[in-house]
Order: C-alpha cells, then structure tokens, then sequence
C-alpha cells in the first residue's frame, strides 16, 4: 500500500526517451523549488520594507503569488516522477496482476487525455492574453502573458512524464501503479 | 436533470474514478471535465486551465509551502531528537514516560511543522526506534507516534486550517488559535490513555528503568531553545503586528532554514536539497489538488449541485445535533479515502452554508473538521501517516500500526464530542485575542 | 433560454438585487428567458468574471469594470479619484459622450452595458481621521484600485494591497493603519470595530466605482426582439432604483459606524481639491500616459458637469 513512499522514482531503464523525460522532469522540479526559495525571500522582503522601513510595498505580493502558481504547475512532472502525487491504490492492489497492468493502462491514458485538455486550453489562454496584451489590474501591471505561460510549459513537461509513464508500463520497465509483486 | 439526482450522479461517479487508482488531483479533473462536456457544453470545458490557475492565484497559498519547509528543514536535523531526548530525561520516572515523551514532542514540533506526515517522520524517526528498544509494544510505539503526528494540522500552524480559511473567508489566525486548545486537549487525552495502557499491562516498572541526573536533566535543556525561539517569533510576527499570517509563515520558512544550517549545520548542499526536494514534494502534490478540487468546486457550483444539497438540507427539519453527526460520519468517510486538503475543498463550499445557517460557528466546525480530517490520516486506505511510520519502521506491519492507533483514534472521537458539549474549547482563545465578531 | 449571472455579492447586497430585479422583470414578461444569478463568488472569482464574460463562456455579471483594468486600461477612468463629485453627477457621466466612448472600449471585447451605477466609498484610520491629504503620510494603507493607490502613494503614504477580507484582522494586527473602499464593504467587513474615525461619501466623495451590469454583445445579439425588449425594459427600471439605493447605501454605513461609536469626518471642499490636486500629478498623469486616447477621455470625463 504505498501510497506516498519517499524513495520511489519512476524506472526508466535503459530506454533513451524515457531518460529524456526523467531529465526534463528533474529540471523542471529543480526550477520549481528554486521559485519557492525566491517566494520566501521575497515575502521576507516585503515585511522588511512595510514594517522596518515604513514603505510601499508594490509589487512582492504579485511577485509571489504567481512564483507559487508556476513552481506548482512546473512541479507537475517532478513530482509524478518521485511518484509524489497522492492516489488510492485500493483496487489496483486487490487486482491480479494482469488486470492491474490493464486498468494502470487505462488510468494513465485517461490522465493523459485530461492532461491534453489542460495543455490545449492553457496555451490558448496565453495566446489570448498574449494576443490581447492583457496586464494584472495593479499599480505594477505585469504582462499576464508570463505568469500564464507556466500553464502550457507545466502542464506540457507533466503531460511528457505521463506519457513516459505509460510507455514504462507498457514496456514492463515500471510494474504497474508501482506496485511490485509481494 | 435535478441537481440532486446529479449531485449523487457525481458522487458515484467520483468514487469510482478516484478509486481506480488515478492521482487523486488528476482524478478530479477526469470527473469535472466529463460533466461539464455532457452538462454543460465545450464552453465550460475551455474554461478549466483558467479556473485553476485562477484557484491558486491567491496569496495565502504561498503559506502551504512555507509551513511544510519550516517543519521538513527542522525534522532533517537531529533537532528533533533533542526535543524527544530532553521531555524524556525530565518524565522517566513517569510509568509509560517514553511514550509520553514522545506525544510531548509531537505536540510540540506540531506547532513549528504545519503538515502531519513531517511531525510523524520527525519524532518517529528518533521515538520509534527507542520505545521499541525499550521493550514498549510494537503497536504502542508506532501507533502513538501515528497518532502524535497528526497534532500537526490542529496545533498552530496547520495546512487544513489555511485551506478551510481560504474556502471559507474566515480569518487564518482566528482558526490558528482555535486549534490551541483542541490540540491540548487531544494532547492529554493521547497521554492519559498512554498512561492507562502501560499501568494496565504492568509494565510501567519495567519501562523506566533509566534515570537521569538532575545535571543531565538541566543541561539538555539549551538544545531546546531553538524550538521556543522559532515558536516565539513566529507567534510574535503572526500577532504582533508584523505580518498576516500567510507572510509570517515565510518568517518562519526563513528561520527554520537558518537555524538548520547555523545551529544544526545542515549545510551540505546535498542535504539541503533533500529538504527542499521533499517540502517541494509535498507542496506540489497538495497545491495541485487544491487546483483541481477549485475545478471541481466550479463544476457542482456550475450545474447548480452545490446551491441545490445546501439548500435541499436547509428544508430537512432535522434537530441540528443530528445534522452534526450525519455531517461528522460523511467527513470522516471522505477522510478515509482523502487527504485532507481534498475533503475540505469539495466539502466546504456544501457545507458551510449548512453549518452557519444552524447556527454553528465556522470556527469552530473547523476544529471538528480537522480532528476528522486527523482520523483519517490514521486510517487505510489513504491514512498518510501510516505509510510514514511504515518508511520509518518497515518491519511493523500496517496491521500492528493501525491496531496500536486504534485507541487514540477513540480519543480523538472522545475529543470531538467535548467539543460538541462545549464549544469554548475551541472558541475562547480566537474570542479572548481577537474579539467576538467576523 | 438560459443566461448565467455571476457576481461576488452576498444577496442582501444592493448589486444582488439590481440583478435579481432584472431577473424577476425579465421572467414576469414571459419571453423564454430565465436569469439564473450565481451569487457570492460561487462561479468566478471577482477579478476573473470579465475575461470569460468577454469570451462568450459567461452570459452576464455585475462588477467594478476598473477590475477590468488590465485588459482596457481605459477601465481605470471609472475608479479615478475626484472624476465623479456625488451621485447625480455619476448618473450625468453614465448618460455621457464618456460613457459612450467606454462602451465602444467594451464592445471590442464583445461586451454591452445593461444597467448603469456608481457606488461610493470613503476613508477609515485606526488612530486618526482622514480627510486631508496631509492625514495619510506615513501610514500603512490598503487602497481599493490603482489609481487611489498612486494617488495616496503621492500623498505621502504607503501601499500595503491585500484582499479586502484581510482588512480586518491587519487592521487589528496593526500591519494597516488605513484603508479605503465602498461603502458596503467597510460595512459587510466590520470595519467600523477597529477603526477610530470614517470619512464617508457625503456632499462630496472622492472615491466613486463604476459598477455596471454587463452582458455578453453577441448572446444578446442573439436573443429574439422581444427577447431583447424585455431585458432592455427590465434594466431601465433596474437602473433607477440602482440609483436611489446608492444614495441610500452612504447614509447607511455612516449609521452603522456612529452605532459602533466610531468618530465621523467631513471631507470639505478644500479637501477635496487638495487630494485632486495630487491625483493631476499622479495618478492621472498615470492613466494619460499609459492609454493613448487617455487624454482625450479624462476630458470628456472632466467636461461632464
Ligand atoms: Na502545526
Ligand atoms: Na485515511
């Protein structure tokens, strides 16, 4: 029943595409954790000049904000690589091993679809802020563009590490929902 | 169609898809996406990456990622076992005082940590082992430091209570301090059945075979300075001041850290990135589901579901402690299957309207909520806390660790009908430092 | 058919009920047409109403345009410091060359106006009145909406933005010691238990947003004639009462704050002309330099008398 173990990671043997995408995942993870160190800088930031220097404090909390927004949608793929992604694995273990690897087969391909979905109108948002030229309603007014564009990356490298998933399963490099047999 | 009879179609409908093992955020998607296209249209289903980016486009989420790295920079150091070592050498000749010790330090790094699974691995880690040497009973050891590390979200500060405060618009530092006193009482109720269970077996005499001088007893304490110091100042921060809660929580990521590397010298890159990876882990993995549970709110909200349950219970003449109850069985079979931050995103839209209207206060049903939500972490199949205490002590079967939390799983049920008969448990502390009203 | 209103209020709200209104009118007239409000933020977050309204994903909503800001920066021109003096005068703006020239701003995005309205706002200080500009240097202040922010900025004080639900405790806390808004938030907000001094919209007012019920152009385009008639009727009567519960709203919070023991301030007219002195130099000249026919609306806002 290992629902979240802290030493997992997706197997990618041998195979070229599927250490690709390990690759790009960890960076992505990388890039992801580094954004949240900054968020915590700045946020610290932003107390120092309100409540030490008595000052305005402009842009931090958008800053922040959307730091969190893309570190999450860039952790995606990380974290379904370290298998981190929270799941209820009942059925899977109470199935036999064959019917396991169909249903691991059928849940990661419908992931995939949903993540599709997610990718194909996440980028048209960002084309349509894009296009438009939208900024945030503040006194900062950032282009909306670049906070919206951790939809189509994040959920592009996620999409990419679903797909390598199902190619693990597939090719029997991953047993499936990372279930060894007991 | 009726919105009820589509509200049941949906819950069917959910739990078949979260149990086919899908991610439980992914799973969410799945769902809300195949309603919306069957009842709604493609237009609604266009709208989906914009509603969740907009569901995290909210600054007190950044505190999620901030609490969970105060509690994972600290338990990677030995800090934890120093907290554990020192409330040890001062209650040895407590009968059971191993176990609590440990519930103590449960209790205590709870308020540094505001995740559950970190306050389990960081005094499992060290308690789990000791008790075991010891001669205390598998399923005591693992079963109390499951059961401990759930304090994490009731006690100050806590994940649940930053969700539930967001979902809800009730203030963050209200709900904060409304699990004070909750997180004590469970505390007590944890050690007295701790106690009972050692004195019962006779092994008291047996467990506290060790003694400490009072030199040796003194001189552990400085280790645990830093503990008081970062509780202090973040207190100091949250209610002095000089920040909102959600920014305090970076103060105190900020600290942790600095203490990790200075005090505990955690400065070996590696290392570092180890906390970093795992609080990112886990962030991620929580944040996500917060975004998919808002697609999913807009879903039942869309379709008219969540209007129609809320208002359909506000025609039920029902007495409302009955509809209390029904309400705590429904949370804690969510809580079976879910996490935390899951149930309460899609529970608490529905609910509240329910709550306030029979005239329960917000605040308050938090602290029942989250006690709920603490059973749930200590119970199959989605019980997190199990599965840490089963990486710390792989040789415990699940089954002895569920049987040895049993027991506190009665307390925490004991706990929620105290506060049901008194409410001030939880209400007074918010009232007496901030006042009566919002 | 169905259209769907979203909005942020809660339904004892007077923007709740403009749009009730224009739903029970529109029903009563029996022309296929059924309202359906998603109220209290249920289907959209406040700022994120506009964008779907304009993509044709929402059919209808009541909210501040200037939350709209960031995608016509024009928008910012209906929560412009010191443009709108009382409540009739705002009535006068929303019949106006200015309006139409914003109208036309919003049909490139596909979107129409159905019932026009103003909503007013004042100052509260946790230690001291706020009247002047004189009154906010060197305090920490949530403003609602940018302009206001450049112009207290100007004045000497400095921006703290948070969520306007977070007013409350950061008032309490200390991290604020002054805010501005409508009304009805300092109302719907309890802002009157930590404050010692408001300074409500009276004769004259500094703060007045724009907030309209808009509709999607191309539903409504789509709607049959006596479709459309009946909405149009439904909000023109809408739009009366929207006006006379506006005036109402003012004497309403100043009500609640002296119930609650809370001193209240007069802006005079020397005030008034202090504070629209800074906002020309801050965040007018802001606004003029970030739109391009930005000048040539402030005049038309400015020439309406
Ligand atoms: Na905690
Ligand atoms: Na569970």
């Amino acid at each position: 029943m290992a629902v979240q173990s802290t030493t997992s990671v997706a197997r990618t043997g041998d195979n070229a595409f599927l250490k690709a995408v390990a690759a790009l995942s960890t960076v992505a993870g990388w890039i992801s954790a580094g954004m949240i160190v900054v968020a915590v800088g700045i946020t610290c930031q932003m107390i120092f000049v309100r409540f030490v220097l008595n000052a305005s404090t402009i842009w931090q909390t958008e800053a922040v904000v959307y730091l969190v927004i893309a570190a999450t949608l860039l952790g995606l793929p990380y974290v379904q690589r370290l298998r981190g992604h929270v799941n209820v694995d009942l059925v899977p273990l109470w199935l036999p091993k064959g019917a396991r690897k169909g249903l691991a087969i059928i849940t990661l391909s419908v992931s995939i679809a949903i993540i599709a979905v997610m990718l194909w109108y996440g980028y048209e948002y960002w084309h349509f802020a894009w296009d438009r030229g939208w900024r945030s309603d503040t006194v900062w007014g950032v282009r909306l563009w670049i906070p919206y564009l951790a939809l189509p990356v994040g959920f592009g490298l996620f999409l990419l590490q679903l797909i390598a998933d199902l190619v693990a399963v597939l090719l029997n490099i991953e047993a499936p929902f990372g279930l060894e047999d007991d | 169609m009726d919105p009820l009879l589509l509200g049941a179609l949906v819950a069917v409908f959910t739990i078949f898809v979260l149990f086919s093992g899908v991610s439980v955020a992914v799973g969410l998607l799945i769902v809300s996406a195949g309603f919306l296209i069957v009842f709604d249209g493609m237009r609604s289903l266009e709208l989906m990456p914009e509603i969740l980016f907009g569901k995290l486009d909210n600054f007190a989420l950044l505190s999620i990622p901030m609490f969970i790295i105060m509690g994972a920079s600290i338990a990677s150091t030995r800090a934890g076992a120093d907290l554990y070592e020192a409330l040890e050498r001062w209650l040895t000749r407590v009968p059971g005082g191993l176990v609590i010790s440990n519930l103590g330090a449960c209790a205590l790094f709870a308020a540094m940590s505001g995740s559950s699974p970190a306050t389990c691995a960081a005094i499992g880690k060290m308690g789990i082992p000791e008790m075991r040497k010891r001669g205390y009973p598998d399923g005591v050891a693992a079963g109390s430091i499951a059961a401990g590390g759930t304090l994490g979200i009731l006690i100050p500060p806590s994940v649940t209570m930053i969700v539930y405060g967001i979902a809800t618009e009730t203030s963050i530092g209200r709900l904060f301090l409304a699990g004070v006193f909750p997180g004590l009482l469970l505390v007590a109720l944890f050690m007295a059945w701790s106690l009972y269970s050692t004195w019962r077996t006779g092994d008291a005499n047996v467990l506290s075979s060790t003694t400490y001088t009072w030199r040796q007893r003194f001189e552990v304490l400085p280790r645990v300075l830093p503990f008081i110091a970062i509780i202090l100042g973040v207190l100091y921060a949250m209610y002095g001041g000089i920040a909102t809660p959600s920014e305090t929580a970076a103060v105190g990521a900020l600290l942790c850290l600095v203490i990790a590397i200075v005090i505990y010298k955690l400065w070996n890159p590696k290392d570092l990135w180890v906390v970093l990876r795992d609080s990112t882990k886990e962030s991620v993995m929580i944040l996500f589901i917060i975004a998919a549970a808002g697609v999913f709110s807009y879903m039942l909200s869309s379709l008219f579901i969540t209007q129609s349950i809320a208002e359909w219970i506000g025609t039920l003449e029902v007495n409302r402690w009955v509809l209390m109850g029904v309400i705590n069985l429904f949370l804690l079979v969510a809580g079976f299957f879910l996490p935390p931050v899951a149930v309460i995103l899609m529970a608490a839209p529905i609910l509240l309207p329910i709550i306030t209207t029979a005239g329960f206060d917000p605040i308050w049903f938090a602290v029942i909520l989250t006690i709920n939500m603490e059973i749930g972490l200590i119970s199959p199949p989605v019980g997190l806390n199990l599965y840490v205490i089963n990486g710390i002590a792989p040789d415990i079967s699940l089954k002895t660790i569920l049987m040895g939390s049993l027991p506190f799983v009665a307390c925490m049920v004991i706990a929620i009908i105290l506060l049901c008969l008194f409410p001030g448990i939880a209400t007074w502390l918010p009232n007496a430092v901030m006042g009566t009203s919002v | 058919t169905e259209l769907r209103l979203s909005h942020q209020w809660s339904n004892q709200d007077i923007r709740h009920q403009v749009a009730q209104m224009v739903a029970d009118e529109v029903a009563a007239a029996d022309v296929d047409l059924d309202i359906k409000i998603f109220g209290s933020k249920s289907l959209f977050k406040p700022r994120e109403q506009y964008k779907p309204l304009s993509r044709g994903q929402l059919d209808m909503t009541v909210l501040p345009l200037s939350y709209a800001g960031g995608q016509q920066p024009a928008f910012n021109l209906t929560l412009m410091p010191g443009l709108v003096k009382n409540h009739d005068h705002a009535a006068r703006l929303s019949d106006s060359p200015f309006m139409e020239a914003l109208e036309e701003k919003m049909a490139d995005d596909d979107v129409m106006v159905l019932v026009h309205g103003y909503l007013a706002g004042g100052f509260a200080g946790k230690e001291k009145c706020i009247t002047s500009p004189a009154d906010v240097e060197g305090q920490q202040t949530r403003a609602a909406g940018k302009a206001f922010e450049q112009m207290l900025a100007g004045a000497g004080a400095s921006i703290t933005s948070m969520a306007s639900s977070e007013i409350y405790n950061a008032m309490q806390t200390g991290v604020l010691t002054a805010a501005n808004t409508s009304s009805s938030s300092f109302v719907s907000y309890r802002i009157y238990e930590q404050v010692a001094c408001y300074t409500p919209a009276a004769d004259v007012a500094l703060w007045f947003m724009y907030q309209p019920l808009l509709m999607n152009k191309s539903t409504f385009e789509g709607l049959s004639e006596e479709q459309q008639t009946a909405l149009m009727s439904a909000a023109e009567k809408a739009e009366a009462f929207y006006l006379e519960e506006a005036k109402k709203q003012d004497a309403a919070s100043v009500d609640v704050f002296r119930n609650a023991g809370v001193e209240i301030a007069e802006m005079s007219t020397d005030d008034f002309e202090a504070w629209r002195e800074i906002a020309k130099e801050t965040s007018y000249k802001a606004f003029v330099d970030e739109v391009p026919d930005g000048q040539e609306l402030l005049d038309m806002a400015l020439a309406v008398e």
